[in-house]
């Protein structure tokens, strides 16, 4: 129901997971679905919610923290990308070089953070390649987009996650796998959901860096802080893979995954066969 | 209080030389003598037979005295209703009545066994002295001779069916309650009832905790069993005494559903505590110590009385496409419906999903028949070996198709779900329809709506049967099954509690519809917006030039602005 439920293409990767005829143009979903890795609620601060609602978070820990904020018809469904992984063909190899993701802002919130110290910091780090993946309006910033290329980064950006139904890149997720998988390290300045994906794809995952400093950041949960106390394991120029691993499909649910009938019931989607 | 007495018709009527006026015997007066119950007339019935003194005190079921007199004992059966015993002495020559206030009979010569099934509480009369409940019992003891037995039922005050009597105005509606029961004094707890007796010079055999009322018990608990939380049998007392409180209870308005209060009591092993009432067998010292042995638990069903040790057949045959079945299996430590509940409350889909996937590769992907075909999931308990069944009263005359099974099973525990207000981890506002389809989708099966239409079909035969129904009263079931939605309080006991609850639930979701309604409403008009203003851009793009070229004008602009 809420426009955040097609960003990154989820609302059309869990269309595909359940075998709707039309993925691409997917039903409307009966609820609002958590569109990013989240420390709160479930929902996005300020996201206008219709009381009573259905709420379908990604884990457990997210259901129970957003029953303790108030919220009280949550679902675990698990990550749409934890879906995507489920459906994408394994691939052999291990990758190789790094994908490196700068902390991001959004259209409501820009970063401030030394992007020269933070490639340094990654070259000084890192032994291979390094593509560094820019979110779509700092990618489009040349200033921004030239720092990386003139350090001999790979620059790309995994498309426009869309606003209001319009411009989403539906393969958002799909091109951010590949790219994921197409690498050996995963590498952030801050614990976001690029680096839970990466984990979840079988990559080695690193938090380092300036963690940069977003625009009126919201510290209800704790903010960047918290991220250091909660998750310890992820941070460090080298972490443990099995144990952040592990860590990831918590936080994903990738075990907690509905099967496609379940989740058409669960989404308010008509059951196969019916359209 | 009864119509106006015949005279013409009582002038007319032979001599009842069976009948003895012991004084204090109340006319223009009768009382109710309650159903035939299964459980005491055998268990009163063990202790008679030929030749046999047996003095029934206070009211019975008829069935009780024309059993023991069937069996050859010498009834007496004191009534202090004078029209109850001039009924009975007409219906039963061979048997001796005697009309009075219990306190008033002439019991000096003794029983051989002393039937007190009814309790104490109508055993005084309006007439004459009132006697104290100790002094009631004292006398019921002093009847029995050596060697002679009492089987006494005692209520429990503190009681589940009373703790959740909703019946304002009873008192008052009530022409026996010129004393009322709860200010009655005498023992209140089972142990007093035992020590009282042992008092009185009786010795205890057995003290049954009795379930659900004592007028008509289903379920006698005692011995070791009794309190014992580590006992195998106590998962499978817990679908027992859920079943016995339903047939009880059945849409009776209570405070609260009882389901709930006993099935914590046992848990907390203190379901002594909230029986309907003990009954008591006592054996006054003689020459011959009585030498037998007590099951603990005695149980009647539908197809009659049986014990978890020795499942006795019952009664069999079919009814309508049922056969009657008797599955005593006491053997899991938990039981399959328990499990899920916790798991549901717990939020736990992982393990959720792999239960129910276990329990429909159980059930097999072939038509199934036997017992297994309608347990529902608190009839099958959990062993290393998967689910088995634990308890069965009824299997289908012709195989049922797996998925029929597996959908009437899940959809019953959806039902159970929202009608009990239980938590679980899918959206508060699904239907039991939509929860069954939930949960056959975690075992990978989709649900059609045909098929969940033949699941509860089959659920209608079996309450039809469990229950007795009529046309009309399967056809409002069915129809009160089809509508299970967030809000609907428990079809079978109409509990003020569940009530509440329900209409909570109602306002919820009506709240929830009401903002529901708004957001479309904006969402409606952000809609229209946008579309009007792409049609717009539509319009302008493909019917104009000059459209055309404002648009790449707008463009390069956005462009050259970057």
């Amino acid at each position: 129901m809420h426009h955040a439920n097609h960003h990154y293409g989820h609302a059309h990767i869990l269309a595909r997971y359940c075998n709707i005829p039309d993925a691409m143009h997917p039903p409307r979903i009966r609820g609002y679905l958590q569109h990013g890795w989240n420390i709160g609620d479930g929902l996005a601060p300020g996201t206008p919610y219709v009381s009573g609602a259905p709420l379908f978070v990604w884990s457990e820990e997210t259901r129970r923290r957003s029953w303790s904020q108030g919220r009280r018809n949550v679902t675990v469904v698990g990550a749409p990308f934890a879906y995507l992984v489920e459906m994408a063909p394994p691939v052999e190899g291990p990758g190789e070089g790094t994908i490196f993701y700068p902390f991001h802002g959004w259209e409501g919130q820009q970063v401030h953070g030394d992007h020269q110290r933070l490639i340094d910091e990654v070259l000084e780090t890192e032994t291979g390649p390094v593509t560094a993946c820019l979110y779509w309006n700092e990618y489009r910033m040349r200033n921004v987009r030239a720092l990386y290329e003139k350090a001999g980064f790979r620059v790309i950006c995994h498309g426009y996650r869309g606003f209001w139904w319009r411009d989403s890149n539906r393969d958002f997720l799909v091109g951010q796998l590949a790219e994921l998988r197409r690498h050996r390290r995963v590498v952030s300045n801050r614990l976001c959901s690029a680096i839970w994906y990466g984990l979840l794809a079988g990559r080695e995952a690193a938090v380092y860096g300036d963690p940069m400093v977003l625009d009126n950041a919201d510290m209800t949960f704790g903010g960047e802080p918290r991220l250091h106390r909660q998750w310890p394991d992820v941070y460090g120029k080298q972490t443990d893979f099995a144990t952040c691993h592990q860590l990831a499909r918590e936080q994903l649910g990738a075990d907690e995954l509905a099967g496609p009938a379940e989740l058409r019931k669960l989404l308010g989607w008509p059951k196969e066969g019916y359209v | 209080m009864p119509d106006r007495p015949d005279m013409a018709a009582a002038v007319a009527a032979p001599p009842l030389t069976n009948l003895i006026r012991s004084g204090g015997e109340m006319f223009n007066w009768t009382d109710t003598d309650g159903r035939d119950n299964q459980l005491l007339t055998r268990l009163v019935l063990e202790h008679a037979g030929p030749g046999r003194t047996v003095l029934v005190a206070g009211p019975h079921p008829d069935g009780l005295v024309a059993a023991l007199a069937g069996a050859g004992a010498e009834v007496t059966w004191l009534l202090r209703s004078l029209i109850d015993a001039e009924t009975a002495a007409r219906a039963h020559p061979g048997i001796t009545v005697l009309s009075g206030a219990f306190g008033k009979a002439d019991l000096t010569g003794g029983y051989d066994l002393v039937v007190a099934a009814g309790g104490i509480q109508r055993l005084n009369s309006a007439e004459g002295d009132q006697l104290a409940a100790g002094e009631l019992l004292d006398r019921l003891a002093a009847a029995v001779r050596p060697d002679g037995a009492l089987i006494l039922m005692h209520d429990n005050q503190l009681g589940a069916h009373h703790t959740v009597r909703l019946d304002p105005g009873a008192r008052h509606r009530d022409d026996a309650a010129w004393h009322p029961s709860e200010t009655t004094e005498g023992p209140a707890a089972r142990s007093q009832l035992t020590a009282h007796l042992t008092g009185a010079g009786l010795v205890v055999d057995a003290a049954y905790a009795a379930f659900p009322e004592p007028g008509d018990p289903a379920v006698l608990i005692g011995g070791v069993t009794l309190g014992d939380v580590t006992s195998p049998l106590r998962p499978w007392l817990r679908t027992v005494l859920a079943q016995a409180y339903t047939v009880a209870f059945r849409g009776r308005p209570v405070l609260s559903d009882p389901r709930r209060l006993v099935n914590r009591a046992l848990r907390a092993g203190a379901e002594e505590t909230v029986a309907g009432g003990w009954l008591v067998v006592a054996h006054a010292p003689g020459d011959t110590e009585p030498a037998r042995e007590w099951h603990d638990v005695l149980v009647s069903d539908v197809h009659g009385v049986y014990t978890p040790d020795a499942a006795e057949p019952g009664v069999t045959g079919r009814v309508d496409s049922l056969v009657r079945e008797r599955i005593v299996n006491p053997v899991a430590a938990d039981r399959l419906e328990d499990r899920l509940l916790e798991l549901c409350a717990a939020a736990d889909v992982r393990r959720l999903r792999q239960e129910i996937a276990q329990y429909e590769s159980w059930l097999g992907a072939g038509p199934v028949s036997g017992p297994r075909a309608l347990a529902d999931l608190s009839d099958l308990g959990i062993t290393a070996d998967g689910p088995v069944v634990m308890s069965a009263r009824w299997s289908p005359a012709e195989p049922v198709p797996a998925q029929i099974v597996l959908v009437r099973a899940l959809w019953q525990f959806a039902v159970r779900l929202i009608t009990w207000g239980r938590p679980h981890p899918w959206p508060n506002t699904a239907s039991a329809a939509d929860l069954a389809a939930i949960l056959a989708g975690m075992a990978g099966r989709s649900l059609a709506d045909d098929e969940l239409r033949a699941a509860i079909d089959l659920q209608v035969v079996i309450d039809s049967a469990e229950f007795g129904l009529g046309p009309a009263e399967r056809q409002a079931h069915r129809l009160a099954l089809l509508a299970v939605q967030p809000g609907t309080a428990p079809l079978d006991v109409a509990g003020y509690h569940e009530l509440t609850e329900a209409l909570w639930r109602q306002r919820y979701q009506a709240s929830h519809l009401l903002a529901m309604m708004e957001w479309n409403e904006q969402i409606i008009r952000s809609r229209d917006s946008a579309l009007s203003k792409m049609d717009w851009e539509l319009q302008l793009l493909r019917r104009t030039w000059g459209g055309r070229s404002l648009m790449l004008a707008k463009r390069a602009y956005k462009k050259v602005k970057k």
